[in-house]
């Protein structure tokens, strides 16, 4: 069960709407190593982890994906405020609009929309928590790429908060795995899938 | 596990031999030192060991002047700490910071709700109508403007 507040995690003040940075922001919300594919990522993997300090690890940064999910559509929603149609063919915002005007929509940067393919839930510890620890780095370049295209203070202020989340919650699924492997066979890690032997 | 190694907060611990075939990241020892709320909400983090920006550009700015920010920075300390805690549920110090926090946080939002307005459903408890619908949303541009 979830209960939601009524509240950002990190403050999202854009001063200057700017839909060309939105064009490619976009893909923090529904992109290949973004929020929407890093929440559900960890929400879906947890019910097979066979060990109780996984699944909460997973249950507080799987939720806490879907708070940077919410931070991440209110810059979206921020920098295409208020646009006019010259603004939106001089930024080239025009192809992301005809589709969907001003709404969210989890897209690529390239325009693809967000699908599955993207993550996976495999069902085993190691290679479960593997894949975190990939899709965090993944993320946290992304973020690195966005502070490289992006001049706005305003923005790069929150791009800058969830880069660093990313790197606390590659430590964290990094002990995670140091946790689990202390309970399974250390002369073979690999003898038997504890989510499911 | 062992808390202390003498290699420095910016290191953590790993075995003298480990097994092949299996990724090591090493342990943080200790949950100790932190920033302060302010500080770790604008770094993004509560421990200095992991503050490990890009091209070394950080926040500086103070966004706990408002309740709001006050709030927010004291529920991510709390965060911080909840995940430090899933991996370190040995950790008493750890968990006395903890709840220490969480009774500071209780405070902030019930003060923010009084002036602002309700967080949760369960804070419509103190209200007289059903003022969960009043703007601004979370998302919604708002300026300087607090709430």
């Amino acid at each position: 069960m979830f209960i939601y507040q009524k509240k950002l995690q990190y403050p999202v003040k854009i001063s200057k709407p700017n839909p060309a940075l939105a064009k490619f922001i976009i893909s923090q919300y529904g992109g290949p190593d973004g929020e929407l594919g890093a929440s559900l990522r960890y929400l879906s993997q947890r019910y097979s982890m066979p060990y109780p300090e996984l699944k909460g690890l997973l249950t507080d940064i799987g939720t806490e994906e879907l708070g940077h999910l919410e931070m991440v559509a209110a810059i979206v929603h921020q920098l295409t405020r208020k646009m006019t149609p010259e603004e939106i063919k001089k930024s080239g915002f025009e192809a992301y609009f005809v589709d969907h005007t001003a709404g969210v929509y989890p897209q690529f940067a390239s325009g693809t929309p967000w699908t599955a393919a993207t993550m996976q839930v495999k069902g085993d510890v190691i290679t479960d928590l593997s894949e975190n620890m990939a899709a965090e780095q993944k993320a946290r370049t992304t973020y690195d790429n966005i502070l490289r295209l992006s001049d706005d203070p305003d923005v790069n202020d929150v791009i800058r908060f969830l880069r660093e989340r990313e790197i606390v919650h590659y430590q964290r699924f990094g002990e995670g795995l140091r946790n689990a492997i202390e309970k399974m066979d250390s002369k073979n890690f690999y003898t038997v899938n504890p989510a499911f032997d | 596990m062992d808390r202390n190694n003498n290699c420095g907060f910016q290191n953590g611990t790993l075995p003298s031999c480990a097994p092949l075939a299996m990724a090591y990241v090493p342990m943080q020892e200790s949950v100790k030192p932190v920033y302060n709320p302010a500080e770790a909400l604008s770094r993004g983090t509560l421990f200095p060991g992991l503050d490990l920006p890009f091209m070394n550009m950080v926040n500086t700015g103070d966004l706990t002047g408002t309740p709001l920010g006050e709030l927010m920075a004291l529920d991510f300390v709390a965060h911080e700490l909840a995940l430090y805690l899933d991996t370190h549920s040995d950790d008493t110090e750890a968990f006395e910071i903890y709840k220490n926090i969480l009774s500071l946080a209780k405070t902030a939002h019930e003060k923010y709700v009084k002036l602002y307005g309700p967080l949760t459903k369960q804070d419509l408890l103190q209200s007289q109508s059903f003022t969960w619908l009043k703007n601004p949303w979370p998302w919604d541009y708002c300026g300087k403007m607090e709430g």
